[in-house]
């Protein structure tokens, strides 16, 4: 791990990792939505509509992931002051926002046609919509304090915070979901998934992770590069 | 996919929705990315 | 541990003599109180539906508009700092002051609720199960706003930032609050417990993710 820590190291691969990511991160795209739109059959049940899941699911997935990366990131800064963990959690976050509206908002799109309506107070989506609070404020952090090392160790408390915090959010609102009304949400059965429907939701699962990365990497590159262009600006106006 | 379903808008606005989103975060990231750089660039060269 | 007592009962002292905290939270309190029925309606059926539910938000909106007040002050005028040289560890000092905050603001508040209920038609039955799950469920309140006030010390308008970071804490204390309150005939029931659980578990991290913040703004 010690190698990466370099941040010249880890701009040369990244440097050199990126055009390849990107490749395949097209290639796999075009295999899912091929998958998603033409192959996989209309559900018996949805229609049609089903065919939301392919780009729900793996935002939703994303947008779990990318939460899961900040607050590792955000660890490892706090217990081996890392230098490039705190680049590599700020950068994260406005992706996984994006990912995490992505699945509110066709969830919602899907929930139209199938509940009768754009919003439903379901575990779920309660708990999904909170993850999109818990990036607002981490984002939000950053943006409002200017110092940027006191911005970092204020950032990894709440991303360390918040992390804590889901299980017992998603516990909680299971809980409540369940005292107030019983589960009738459309509930995908596991075994029923058929596989001409499985394999486009895992290569556009895969697509979208390797999308983060590649975001992810580019957003690291440009941080550092914008951490450098502020030092050189500090000791500029320090000679002057 | 049969485009003439029922609630095949609610799949198009989806998809559209999903396109539109990620490209703005795709030319976002490209541009913040080429402008910092940029200016990164220019810095040093002035410096010299 | 004197120390400790004698900061908690500074403070104590001073949110007393000045009556910001409690006063603007109660204040509000009543607000809220006044104002829900009369937008709502009159209706003594709805009213009584709805009680629990507006008692639990109304304490938690008051407790959060209260929050940033936990440490600011001692900031601004320095103290935070002698505070931060002192015997007792930083985690120390921010569990009394979010002690203090409970014991000024959040526990006076939770224990007026139930009978203010009885405004809103609350069930009489409601009242006890309602005061107890709310005079234990203040206690994490005040513990997660000290973590949001805070994260937020040094910030202009640093208000809106503490809701939106500590709303996502509030989630699971408003709902097995709610539960413990009105889903349960018994007075001692799980979601009262769990409840115990997530106050317990915020008595220890809480000053813990405090301490952290606390330590950066002090640098």
């Amino acid at each position: 791990m010690q190698q990466f820590a370099n941040p010249t190291r880890f701009l040369a691969i990244a440097n050199k990792a990126l055009p390849l990511i990107w490749v395949l991160t097209i290639i796999l795209f075009a295999i899912g939505l091929y998958g998603a739109l033409v192959t996989a059959p209309p559900d018996y049940q949805q229609g049609e509509t089903v065919r939301i899941m392919f780009v729900h699911v793996p935002a939703a997935w994303l947008a779990m992931l990318v939460y899961t990366v900040m607050a590792l990131a955000s660890a490892v800064a706090i217990i081996f002051r890392h230098p490039l963990a705190d680049v590599a959690a700020k950068s994260a976050a406005p992706i996984g926002a994006v990912f995490c509206f992505l699945a509110l908002a066709t969830g919602s799109l899907w929930g139209k046609p199938m509940w009768g309506a754009w919003w439903v107070w379901d575990a779920r989506l309660t708990s999904m919509f909170v993850l999109f609070l818990l990036y607002v404020g981490y984002i939000a952090i950053w943006q409002a304090i200017e110092e940027p090392g006191r911005a970092a160790m204020i950032a990894r408390i709440v991303a360390l915070v918040g992390f804590i915090n889901i299980p017992v959010i998603k516990f909680s609102v299971d809980w409540w979901n369940t005292l107030h009304q019983p589960a009738s949400v459309l509930r995908m059965d596991g075994s029923t998934i058929d596989w001409s429907i499985r394999w486009p939701l895992l290569v556009l699962g895969l697509a979208y992770t390797l999308l983060f990365l590649a975001l992810h990497l580019m957003s690291m590159r440009s941080e550092i590069a914008a951490r450098k262009l502020r030092n050189l600006q500090i000791a500029r106006s320090g000679e002057a | 996919m049969d485009w003439n379903a029922d609630h095949a808008g609610f799949v198009t606005a989806a998809y559209a929705l999903s396109l539109v989103l990620v490209a703005g975060l795709i030319m976002y990231v490209f541009n913040r990315d080429a402008r910092i750089r940029k200016r990164l660039a220019q810095f040093e060269k002035a410096k010299k | 541990m004197t120390l400790l007592a004698a900061l908690l009962r500074r403070d104590l002292i001073l949110a007393a003599r000045q009556g910001g905290g409690a006063g603007t939270a109660l204040g509000f309190f009543l607000a809220v109180l006044v104002l829900l029925p009369i937008g709502i309606g009159p209706d003594q059926a709805t009213l009584q539906r709805l009680a629990p539910g507006i008692l639990w938000i109304t304490l938690l909106l008051s407790v959060l508009l209260s929050a940033d007040r936990i440490f600011q002050q001692d900031f601004e005028d320095g103290s935070l700092e002698v505070m931060a040289m002192a015997p007792p560890s930083l985690e120390l000092v921010a569990l009394t002051k979010a002690v203090a905050h409970w014991l000024s603001t959040s526990l006076p508040l939770s224990i007026a609720a139930p009978f203010l209920g009885i405004l809103l038609n609350l069930r009489t039955e409601v009242i006890w199960p309602l005061a107890l799950a709310m005079i234990l469920g203040s206690f994490a309140l005040s513990l997660l706003a000290s973590i949001g006030a805070s994260l937020t010390l040094n910030i202009r308008r640093g208000g809106l930032l503490i809701s939106i970071l500590v709303l996502p804490l509030y989630v699971p204390i408003l709902v097995f609050g709610m539960s413990a309150t009105t889903g349960n005939p018994e007075m001692i029931n799980p979601s009262l417990l769990i409840l115990a659980a997530i106050t317990l578990a915020s008595f220890v991290l809480a000053p813990i993710a405090a301490a952290a913040a606390l330590r950066a703004y002090l640098k």
